[in-house]
């Protein structure tokens, strides 16, 4: 088996009584999409921010790339990349001067960090725009800048929150490219997402998780014999796991 | 084929009052519930303002009341020697017309929010909802703020006016009805405004401008008394020059002071009079307030759909070499740095010089250094030549304390300068802090970052500041270069005390640069660096005055000024940030 690069154990957050994860256990490993789905509000975003070093767990360990988000922050940080849900980004610098700005922060060598930018650039169609500022750019130019950004250092572990959102399908299938080729050269991609026909195309295995504890972790083979039922889709996996008689009783409503 | 909308409303109402009455009711219930869900000390707070606030409209009223009452005394008039009733009588036109310059100002950059850059623009335009209610709603939304702030001077006074003159209990209702009329018509212009300069700008950056002129204009004139009392010392302004400029503002010849004209009118029991030059002013008012809605209206939503299809402006800026800014900031502190210091410096002196919102609060310190060394300059900087009496230590003393004293302004200068740049360092990065929190940068890094980027340009301030004085004064190389380590050291202290507070209280919500100071922690900062400033200063310059005094050598007061001044300089430089630095490493997980 590949080498374990995010590896998060009993991860509880609590907000005052509010339990927003609850003992979150499980492993993504290099070489694998990892796809984290969930109702809103299952507590995805906020396992993703413990792992990406943004909010602090409660109780419980994340440990990406075998280094400790808690007490080994900066070597955990240095070997991952994050792509947020809303990408706000300094919109009064110019696309190049924001990679440069997150090479210096990861201390990449400066030999080679122009050939980088303009590689990253070209590959994401953004050279046209590169001197623009990035308060200039479109919804989908921004998430492609800013998944440029997090690809600057060529990271071991890449998470990604909701990343297709508000994306053309040009757009978006040239993501889909990339992460399947960071995969294949042996990072590991993590990334959660409501279009649960990316996640049965893209990802290796699938965590799903519902009121803040994870119910399910697996391959599609495997979901498919957790499901009592039966059911083959993933949407339909999805609906029975984490309670799909609402979405029936909206659908008769708007009959 | 089916034509009928969905069985489930009603057919739309094309009514404008019933819809401009529910959006209303829709901000009415956002406020209530904002209330509702506030925190217990911030609903004790808004309810302590508001006694305050009417407190204050009550203050006003009983003064106005019972100075125009004296004012209207016959022993005044005997006192004065003049005759003041057509001063009374201009009061009101001048306070309605106060009301309407007012409301046309301040409206503009509230409207241009309001309209164009709130979020459910996009919302209630996809609605069945006539547009002009949708616009007419804003328009109150927007106006209501600055007209209660302009009420609440203006209201009170013209009651109290009322109360001292007697006048009749139609008065009243009237100057209410007034001011609403002509304060809808000044923002039925100010939208037009809006309009007009959003054809031309985008609205965000009408926004920076606006907010960067409107800042400098509130500045220089919050200063404008500075300059009149360090310039205008000849002007000569008499009380019969006074009342006859008011007189000469409150011409028939001007349709808003109509208004004001014929409330004391009626006041007066002047009916027909009155009758008619308040029902001319109301009656224009209304037509002009028609007319902006009708023309805004049309504009505004032409405008807005083009929003919608035309891109943003873009801004494109000539690449940069890999070390464009260090020229500025000096190549060799530059290789001194670790990079991600480095990077940091060099984004925040970007993003804070390319935003005009920014740069607006960070020009007020530099225009308030300039107008004093004009004020210096003028002065020549020599110390008052007195009776010839005083002691010569006792002069001595003085010229070094008031030569420091000079240099103690630079040091007020710089923690202008400061309290912006580094109380709000962290702060200022808003919702961008993600990037910096995800990204592997040691607290330490992070806080060096902040504390150089407040302070290089203070410390360039201070020391230009520094020179000028200097050569004003004639200060000699061993005070100029004391002078410049107190700086130096001082400057250190303040920016880790006001660093530290913005670490506090660091607020990465909002959206509106001007927004981000939302707590009392930056208040806070500033109080204790006003008590540390004469505190570490003093312990600078106490020295040197006191060896005068005792007669001994001056090369003391120097070597117990820097031990003394130094070491608390450096210790409040420090000592803070490190109290504070597990708080950065959890700073934006609020």
């Amino acid at each position: 088996m590949s080498e374990t690069l995010i590896e998060t154990r009993d991860l509880i957050k609590s907000y005052g009584t509010k339990v927003a994860v609850n003992k979150v256990s499980f492993d993504v490993y290099g070489g694998e999409v990892f796809g984290f789905l969930g109702p809103n509000g299952a507590g995805k975003t906020t396992t993703i921010k413990m792992i990406v070093g943004l909010l602090q767990p409660t109780s419980g360990t994340v440990k990406v790339a075998g280094h400790d988000v808690q007490t080994q922050s900066m070597l955990a940080k240095a070997s991952s990349g994050y792509v947020p849900d809303t990408p706000n980004l300094y919109a009064k610098l110019t696309g190049r001067e924001l990679l440069r700005f997150v090479s210096d922060l990861f201390n990449l060598d400066r030999s080679q960090v122009a050939r980088r930018i303009d590689e990253l650039l070209r590959m994401f169609d953004l050279s046209a725009a590169a001197d623009d500022t990035v308060d200039s750019y479109s919804h989908g130019m921004q998430q492609k800048i800013s998944l440029a950004a997090a690809l600057m250092h060529d990271p071991k572990v890449l998470v990604l929150d909701e990343p297709t959102v508000g994306l053309d399908p040009k757009s978006a299938r040239l993501i889909k490219d990339i992460l399947r080729q960071l995969a294949d050269r042996g990072a590991a991609v993590m990334l959660s997402t409501h279009i649960l026909e990316i996640a049965e195309r893209m990802c290796d295995r699938i965590g799903i998780i519902n009121k803040g504890e994870l119910v399910a972790v697996g391959t599609m083979d495997e979901l498919r014999t957790l499901d009592k039922t039966g059911q083959t889709s993933l949407e339909d996996i999805f609906l029975s796991l984490t309670g799909g008689a609402e979405e029936t009783e909206i659908a008769e409503i708007l009959k | 084929m089916n034509t009928a909308i969905s069985p489930l409303i009603h057919a739309p109402d094309a009514r404008i009052m019933p819809a401009v009455w529910k959006l209303l009711l829709l901000r009415v219930r956002i406020t209530w519930n904002s209330f509702r869900h506030a925190k217990l000390r911030n609903k004790i707070g808004i309810i302590f303002i508001t006694l305050v606030f009417l407190g204050f409209g009550y203050f006003i009223f009983s003064m106005s009341s019972l100075l125009l009452k004296f004012v209207r005394s016959s022993e005044f008039a005997q006192y004065a020697g003049m005759d003041l009733q057509p001063f009374l009588a201009s009061i009101p036109a001048l306070t309605l017309t106060a009301l309407f310059i007012g409301t046309l100002l301040t409206s503009f950059g509230v409207l241009l929010q309001a309209l164009y850059l709130s979020g459910d623009m996009d919302f209630l335009l996809a609605t069945p909802v006539p547009i002009r209610a949708v616009f007419i709603a804003k328009l109150l939304q927007a106006i209501l703020p600055n007209f209660a702030f302009i009420s609440l001077f203006g209201l009170p006074l013209l009651f109290g006016l009322g109360t001292s003159g007697g006048y009749n209990f139609l008065y009243y209702p009237l100057v209410i009805v007034a001011m609403i009329v002509l304060a809808l018509a000044a923002a039925g212009f100010s939208s037009l405004l809006v309009m007009l300069v959003v054809r031309v700008l985008p609205p965000r950056r009408a926004a920076e401008i606006l907010g960067f002129a409107g800042a400098m204009f509130g500045f220089i004139c919050s200063q404008s008394g500075n300059f009149a009392n360090s310039f205008g010392r000849d002007i000569n302004i008499s009380g019969t020059r006074v009342t006859g400029i008011l007189l000469l503002a409150n011409t028939r010849w001007l349709p808003l002071n109509w208004a004001g004209q014929g409330l004391v009118a009626l006041g007066e029991s002047r009916w027909l009079s009155g009758a008619l030059l308040l029902g001319g002013t109301l009656g224009l008012a209304s037509v002009a307030f028609w007319f902006a809605l009708i023309t805004a209206e049309r504009w505004y939503y032409s405008g807005w759909a083009g929003m919608q299809v035309v891109a943003r402006k873009k801004v494109t800026r000539s690449p940069r070499p890999a070390n464009a800014t260090l020229n500025g900031i000096g190549l060799g502190l530059a290789r001194l740095l670790p990079k991600p210091v480095l990077a940091i410096v060099q984004k925040d002196f970007l993003t804070l010089t390319r935003d005009l919102r920014n740069l607006s609060q960070l020009v007020s310190p530099v225009i308030f250094g300039a107008m004093y060394t004009l004020i210096l300059l003028r002065s020549g900087g020599d110390p008052p030549a007195g009776q010839g009496e005083a002691p010569t230590w006792f002069m001595e003393t003085f010229r070094v304390v008031l030569a420091y004293g000079n240099v103690g302004m630079s040091l007020f200068v710089g923690w202008m300068l400061l309290s912006r740049l580094s109380g709000m360092g962290f702060s200022q990065e808003g919702k961008n802090y993600w990037m910096l929190k995800a990204s592997p940068v040691r607290v330490s890094h992070l806080l060096a970052s902040k504390f150089i980027v407040a302070y290089l340009p203070t410390l360039g301030l201070g020391i230009i500041f520094l020179t000028i004085i200097s050569i004003v004064q004639g200060l000699s190389i061993l005070e100029f270069t004391y002078s410049l380590l107190a700086i130096v050291m001082c400057l250190a202290g303040m920016n880790g005390i006001l660093l530290s507070f913005g670490v506090a209280g660091a607020n990465f919500t909002w959206d509106d640069p001007r927004k981000m100071n939302a707590g009392i922690m930056g208040c806070f900062g500033q109080i204790v660096t006003m008590l540390y400033l004469p505190i570490s200063f003093g312990l600078f310059v106490a020295p040197l005055g006191l060896v005068e005094f005792l007669n001994l050598p001056i090369a003391y007061g120097y070597l117990f000024g820097l031990i003394f001044g130094t070491g608390i300089a450096a210790g409040f430089a420090l000592i803070p940030l490190w109290l504070v630095r597990k708080r950065v490493e959890r700073l934006g997980e609020g």
